[in-house]
């Protein structure tokens, strides 16, 4: 049976890579380290593809035509291009994609009850190309792109994303050659408002109840959270949790050891990264 | 709905990687329809008048980048 032998959460935010000088220099360094703890691991889990679950910040997507679900076909990824390179600080590079595993991941879900989107070209910005930067800075394995409308209301449910991730988990152990190993990455939060007239407010009290309940391995009541509640408690980039959801619904039950939480106020994010006990 | 155009406006923008003050050119305002109440935040770079009157946050964020503190 194919399996999941990695399975990771990480916030991310362009300032994390743009901006690193702006935040507190005790702050930053426990939570690159992380980062680095996180690299590490990931390598000794020898994945042979990661299935990321992030979200557009409207740079792919518009309001003409939003798709809830969208997976990339793309054979490679521009993560960062050019111009999101020169604002993150991250040399411009292509990561690897499997367009192959990931039609059969679209077909598969299609059968299931998902109808995603799908893309053949998608640009990563910080929400993929700056865990991607610190967890596989040599793009060694080939990433499939599982992206949810996180940023342009209105959203799917959160519940949604937890049922996404127990897809993603049956396609792999039932649908995957018997030796294959996947590793997922969930992208985004904790709490941050961004754009709006709360920018660089964290609310922290939410972000340890998150935290809380993946330790204890909890997503469903992560899951049972609502819009609203989202929106109030953790601000309008809280609702990327949905990219943690969709993970923590792939290995239910699975607690997660936190490795960082840093509410790191100049780069108006709750800063987590969490590896999950699978 | 008229945000429909504003978010069109800032999303070619984003696109271009444009960070601004202000979007006071008319010249960068007649391909879109807006109303005077959107013409005049993106002309004196009112972001918290943009979120009010339905710009994506993001797009304020990424567009507007200098009028934010932190």
């Amino acid at each position: 049976m194919a399996r999941i032998v990695a399975a990771l959460l990480t916030s991310h935010a362009p300032n994390i890579t743009a901006k690193p000088e702006v935040s507190d220099p005790a702050q930053r360094a426990r939570f690159l380290s992380s980062f680095e703890l996180l690299r590490q691991r990931l390598e000794r889990a020898r994945p042979d593809r990661l299935v990321i679950f992030a979200n557009d910040h409207l740079q792919n997507f518009f309001y003409d035509n939003m798709p809830a679900y969208c997976i990339g076909l793309a054979d490679s990824y521009e993560a960062p291009s050019s111009g999101s390179s020169a604002f993150l600080k991250i040399p411009e590079r292509r990561v690897p994609g499997d367009g192959v595993w990931a039609r059969r991941l679209l077909k598969a879900g299609w059968d299931a009850g998902f109808d995603f989107a799908f893309s053949q070209e998608l640009e990563f910005w910080d929400d993929a190309s700056v865990p991607l930067h610190f967890l596989l800075p040599e793009a060694t394995v080939p990433i499939v792109p599982v992206m949810t409308n996180c940023a342009a209301p209105p959203l799917p449910p959160p519940k949604r994303s937890y049922q996404l991730g127990a897809f993603v988990r049956e396609f792999i152990e039932k649908e995957c050659p018997r030796d294959e190993r996947v590793a997922l990455l969930g992208s985004g939060g904790i709490s941050h408002w961004v754009g709006t007239p709360e920018t660089g407010k964290i609310n922290e009290d939410f972000d340890q109840q998150v935290l809380d309940w993946v330790r204890q391995g909890r997503g469903e009541a992560l899951a049972g959270l609502s819009y609203e509640e989202i929106e109030t408690g953790g601000g309008n980039g809280g609702q990327e949790l949905r990219n943690w959801i969709a993970v923590l619904g792939a290995v239910p039950g699975c607690k997660g050891e936190v490795l960082s939480y840093e509410p790191v106020r100049d780069w108006i994010t709750g800063a987590a990264t969490v590896w999950l006990l699978v | 709905m008229s945000d429909y155009q504003l978010n069109k406006l800032l999303f070619a923008m984003a696109g271009e990687h444009k960070m601004v003050e202000s979007v006071s050119e008319e010249s960068d305002l007649a391909s879109y329809e807006l109303s005077q109440a959107e013409k005049d935040a993106l002309k004196t770079g009112d972001i918290a008048r943009l979120y009010e009157l339905g710009a994506n946050p993001y797009l304020i964020r990424r567009v507007f980048r200098p009028r934010f503190k932190v």
